[in-house]
């Protein structure tokens, strides 16, 4: 066990393995396969279950709305992340773990909680759950301290006598951020704003509350649809979504590196 | 320098007007009264506080909630530990690659997570497909309690072997290659040394998985079906059907103060544990 290389010890985590993508593989076996159901042996080849897929309007309307939603979602949280996470790591003083508990404090909530408290207060204002207005501010809450958490993580690596050079060198405060500070801190930014995507697209306690009549997102659409059938067009659909994942994953891989996000994050 | 305030100005306006003030007005729903056919009305009562806490059915479902989130983080554990293990010790040019592995799942949906077990261990799923191939009887592994354990601990086993392998890749290699030097087996290695050492990430990887599955709803309401019932189920339904939502509020306050107050006393006990296990 010591050196963790024992036969057994690599046989126990070849199986903790399968059986942490075992659900993720099957669907995209399913979405392939030319059956209703999946059989040994399978039934052959066939990508029927996605052109069913993009021809059913619910789900093509959900799946445009998803994204549309994620991409407000993402423009609003990055700029606001953006801007916590520069000022809580320099110059908020005596404030800075106040600050970053409140920031990240919507991860620490349970979601459902927080959906029914947006949910009371939506009604109670009058500003209610109509259009995307509703869904936008909430999944903007859960989105922010993901763009907060990745972006600080970068700036405490910056070194700053970059920034300070080009100061001496006579640019001003907004050429220095444009050509020196966003350029290096490129990747931390692009990566927290695909965390916040990803997030937004998968949503799920949220959105369920603050959905309104016309407008579903994605898991809410496939929620409803596997509640009566099981027909492999919800497969399709999955298949694509986990595509976006794993891209997502992959980018955010080669821009920051996974291990830096995984035990990196400022403590 | 005060316009450098500038850039945290809009993050706190948009917490406090979108967390704080939701949060606050959920803590005072629950003192309304609620008339029959009306939502609320601004009259102060602790009747709302009453009804939750003398229901003797309210407290099983939360002996039950609490339950789940136990044995959820309890497998977790015993699963997440050898990732973890796995992930700290691997050769650096494979642990990306592990890494990715463990992290990816976190990225796909829950919804879609819950139906690929669906598809695997439903009642028309390919393992009940299999069985019956070699005529045997199937057997129900969803849409109860077993299903939705399975989903639970798939769902957090990455945030406890996550929380785990930065405690484990914090111990040099060189303290187990001491101890084995000196003639510990493997075995007493792990637990004399590896174990003790690796213990904050442990207890901070079981509060989070507790806090995570205690809150859960999707999963539960997914692969737990129509036999599991769980709090967070019980205050959507008092809320969205039952349009309850004093009572719904004051059932959601007992329940996580209930959770809070838990924690606080896991995290002194585990503090105390700490410092016992290092001296």
């Amino acid at each position: 066990m010591s050196e963790g290389r024992s036969p057994l010890f690599i046989a126990v985590v070849v199986a903790l393995y399968a059986f942490l993508i075992a659900p993720i593989v099957i669907i995209v076996l399913a979405a392939f396969n030319a059956g209703e159901y999946l059989r040994f042996p399978p039934e052959g080849f066939s990508i029927r279950w996605f052109v069913k897929f993009a021809q059913s309007g619910p789900f093509v309307r959900a799946f445009v709305f998803s994204l549309q939603l994620a991409a407000a979602t993402t423009l609003i949280s990055t700029v606001l992340g953006g801007m916590a996470a520069f000022y809580v790591v320099r110059h908020a003083g005596r404030f800075r773990d106040t600050l970053r508990l409140l920031v990240i404090a919507p991860l620490q909530l349970p979601a459902i909680l927080t959906g029914i408290a947006l949910l009371l207060f939506f009604y109670g204002t009058g500003i209610g759950t109509r259009g995307m207005r509703a869904l936008l501010l909430g999944h903007t809450l859960v989105c922010l301290p993901y763009v907060f958490l990745t972006i600080a993580t970068v700036l405490i690596g910056f070194d700053r006598s970059l920034e300070e050079a080009a100061r001496s060198l006579g640019a001003g405060p907004l050429t220095t951020f444009r050509r020196v500070t966003l350029p290096l801190i490129k990747g931390g930014v692009i990566s927290g704003a695909l965390f916040a995507f990803i997030t937004s697209f998968d949503q799920f306690p949220i959105s369920l509350l603050l959905v309104s009549v016309g407008n579903t997102t994605l898991p809410l659409q496939l929620f409803d649809y596997l509640r009566f059938s099981f027909d492999p067009t919800a497969a399709a659909v999955s298949t694509v979504s986990v595509l976006m994942s794993v891209a997502i994953v992959l980018i955010i891989h080669r821009l920051v590196g996974l291990e830096s996000i995984a035990w990196g994050g400022p403590r | 320098m005060w316009r450098r305030h500038l850039l945290i100005a809009p993050v706190v306006l948009f917490l406090a007007v979108l967390l704080v003030v939701p949060y606050v007005n959920m803590v005072r729903m629950s003192f309304l009264v609620k008339p029959p056919g009306e939502r609320y009305l601004n009259v102060f009562t602790l009747d709302n506080y009453a009804r939750v806490l003398r229901d003797g059915f309210y407290w099983r479902i939360l002996a039950n909630t609490v339950w789940y989130a136990v044995l959820t983080t309890a497998l977790t554990l015993v699963l997440g530990y050898p990732l973890a293990y796995a992930i700290a010790r691997a050769p650096n040019r494979r642990r990306p690659l592990l890494l990715m592995l463990l992290i990816a799942p976190l990225l796909v949906g829950v919804v879609i997570r819950a139906y690929g077990w669906l598809i695997l261990l439903g009642r028309v799923g390919l393992v009940n497909e299999l069985l019956r191939a070699l005529g045997r009887q199937p057997v129900e592994l969803m849409y109860n309690v077993t299903g939705m354990t399975i989903g639970l601990v798939h769902v957090f086993m990455p945030f406890m072997a996550l929380s785990i392998a930065g405690a484990l890749q914090n111990i040099s290699p060189d303290v187990e290659r001491a101890a084995r030097s000196l003639g510990a087996s493997p075995w007493k290695t792990f637990w004399r040394v590896t174990w003790p050492l690796s213990l904050p990430g442990v207890f901070a990887g079981m509060l989070l998985v507790f806090v995570l599955a205690v809150s859960s709803y999707v999963i539960p309401i997914l692969l737990g079906g129509n036999n599991v019932l769980v709090i967070p189920m019980l205050v959507v339904q008092l809320l969205l059907d039952a349009f309850n939502w004093p009572v719904g509020s004051a059932l959601a306050m007992v329940f996580f103060g209930l959770t809070a107050i838990l924690l606080w006393g896991y995290v002194k006990l585990m503090n105390r544990a700490l410092r016992w296990s290092l001296r």
